[in-house]
């Protein structure tokens, strides 16, 4: 400010008085990044502001913690009880995911909310890959999107592969019926050889693992089945309970597409729970080392000031002496 | 020799244990199955289960399904199970009129089926809650 006065009086007197930098400037709009130690030029206020600032969001981010904290807590049950839902039909029909198939359908699953670290961006960029991989002459990729977090990140590059996108999967506490209407949405509208749904799977509170598991369409399965393998097996069961085989083979595999999707979206809101909690704690510590040096600064610009004013007393004091 | 029967639903594990047989209802009919039944996969309708163990018969209201049998281990995969023993009979018969009403006064196909269902669903649950077998 004084600078700015000193420019308006330069114009009123001559044009030849060249504005002169002048050291030491008591001005509030330095950062304090340009303070090394010891000037006078960052003032107490500057700094106090700041510290309130970063208080205020460790506080936030504690109170994020403690709060995905224990909506964990109550998912994770939740999520290991549906674990034993799809075993037997990985057991009964084989989780295959090398099987070669022309249609692919990618469904992948994320958080619609963020601040949950780096899981979104894993399943995107696993999705990506599997889009690559499994791209070729004849066959054919699509996405199904789930979340929010993974619907802004396809739809920058792959908007034309996108057949369905899905939010606020998670406004009402995730139940299997709605689920499964979203199941029964997909099966109808999307026509596939193979379903591979993307998600991150919940190990621990710190450790996400994004894991695919595949569906394989009735057809396929029939295919497989007599081409021997793993799939083989099923074909050593008697199939009861309908007209025909092939129309159990259907039921079958749309009750394991709902399953396995059940399961897929209450591990990823397991996970992202977790993610989130651990970002949550390291910005909260992030904050408090921030808070350390500011700290630290704050004593030092204080102590200087009042350096400062010590020496200009006394100087003017014994000025006054003689 | 026993069977090892599993009957799962998407929320929880509604029964582990060994029983001596069971009866099944499929879209094609009741099926019992004993020990040393073949392997086999079967598709399951909204009925009752009965269970043999300790020579008294129990039943379990389901909601659709599948079982897949290996050898003497059933498992049971269903939409929605309850033990007779956990249904309010009270409170299924009045489910019951309800899914009644439902039925005549609704139109349109999808509702149509959306109520019969749930129609079959309340007549298992006082079906099951009956048990006197």
């Amino acid at each position: 400010m004084a600078m700015a006065a000193l420019r308006r009086e330069g114009r009123r007197f001559a044009p030849l008085l060249s504005p002169r930098p002048i050291a030491g400037v008591r001005s509030s709009l330095v950062s304090e990044e340009d303070a090394p130690f010891g000037t006078r030029s960052i003032s107490t206020q500057v700094v106090r502001n700041r510290m309130k600032s970063v208080r205020n969001i460790q506080k936030i981010t504690k109170a994020m913690k403690m709060v995905a904290a224990s909506k964990l807590r109550a998912i994770q049950v939740r999520a290991e009880n549906s674990r034993g839902l799809w075993q037997p039909f990985t057991a009964l029909l084989g989780d295959t995911p090398s099987v070669d198939v022309k249609k692919n359908v990618i469904v992948t699953i994320s958080s619609d909310k963020g601040l949950c670290g780096g899981i979104n961006s894993t399943s995107v960029k696993i999705s990506k890959a599997l889009h690559k991989l499994s791209s070729g002459p004849e066959k054919e990729t699509k996405y199904v999107v789930l979340g929010e977090k993974a619907k802004a990140q396809l739809v920058r590059d792959s908007k034309k592969d996108i057949l369905l996108t899905i939010s606020e999967l998670q406004k009402n506490p995730l139940n299997y019926t709605q689920v499964s209407v979203l199941a029964d949405d997909i099966l109808k509208n999307v026509e596939f050889d193979a379903l591979r749904i993307i998600f991150n799977k919940f190990h621990s509170v710190v450790s996400f693992l994004p894991t695919m598991s595949t569906i394989l369409s009735p057809e396929i399965v029939e295919r497989e089945a007599e081409a021997g393998g793993k799939l083989g097996e099923l074909d050593s069961y008697e199939i009861e309970g309908g007209e025909t085989k092939a129309e159990i083979l259907q039921n079958l595999a749309e009750f394991q597409f709902s399953c396995v999707l059940f399961n897929a979206v209450l591990e990823n809101a397991t996970s992202e729970q977790g993610a989130r909690m651990s970002a949550m704690d390291s910005s909260s510590r992030n904050a408090g080392e921030m808070l350390d040096r500011l700290t630290l600064t704050y004593n030092r610009t204080r102590q200087a000031s009042i350096t400062t004013e010590l020496i200009e007393i006394i100087s003017g004091a014994s000025a006054l002496e003689g | 020799m026993t069977l090892n029967l599993c009957v799962l639903t998407p929320n929880r594990i509604v029964w582990d244990s060994e029983v001596k047989e069971i009866i099944l209802s499929t879209n094609s009919g009741q099926i019992r199955i004993l020990p040393n039944h073949v392997p086999a996969a079967i598709a399951i309708d909204i009925g009752i289960l009965r269970i043999r163990l300790n020579g008294q018969w129990l039943r379990m209201a389901l909601m659709g399904g599948f079982a897949r049998i290996g050898n003497n281990k059933i498992i049971i995969l269903v939409n929605d199970a309850e033990k007779s023993s956990d249904i309010d009979p009270q409170e299924a018969q009045k489910m019951l009129e309800l899914a009644e009403a439902n039925v005549r006064k609704v139109e349109g196909k999808r509702q149509t089926i959306e109520a019969n269902l749930a129609l079959r669903q309340a007549r298992t649950r006082i079906e099951a809650s009956n048990a006197i077998s």
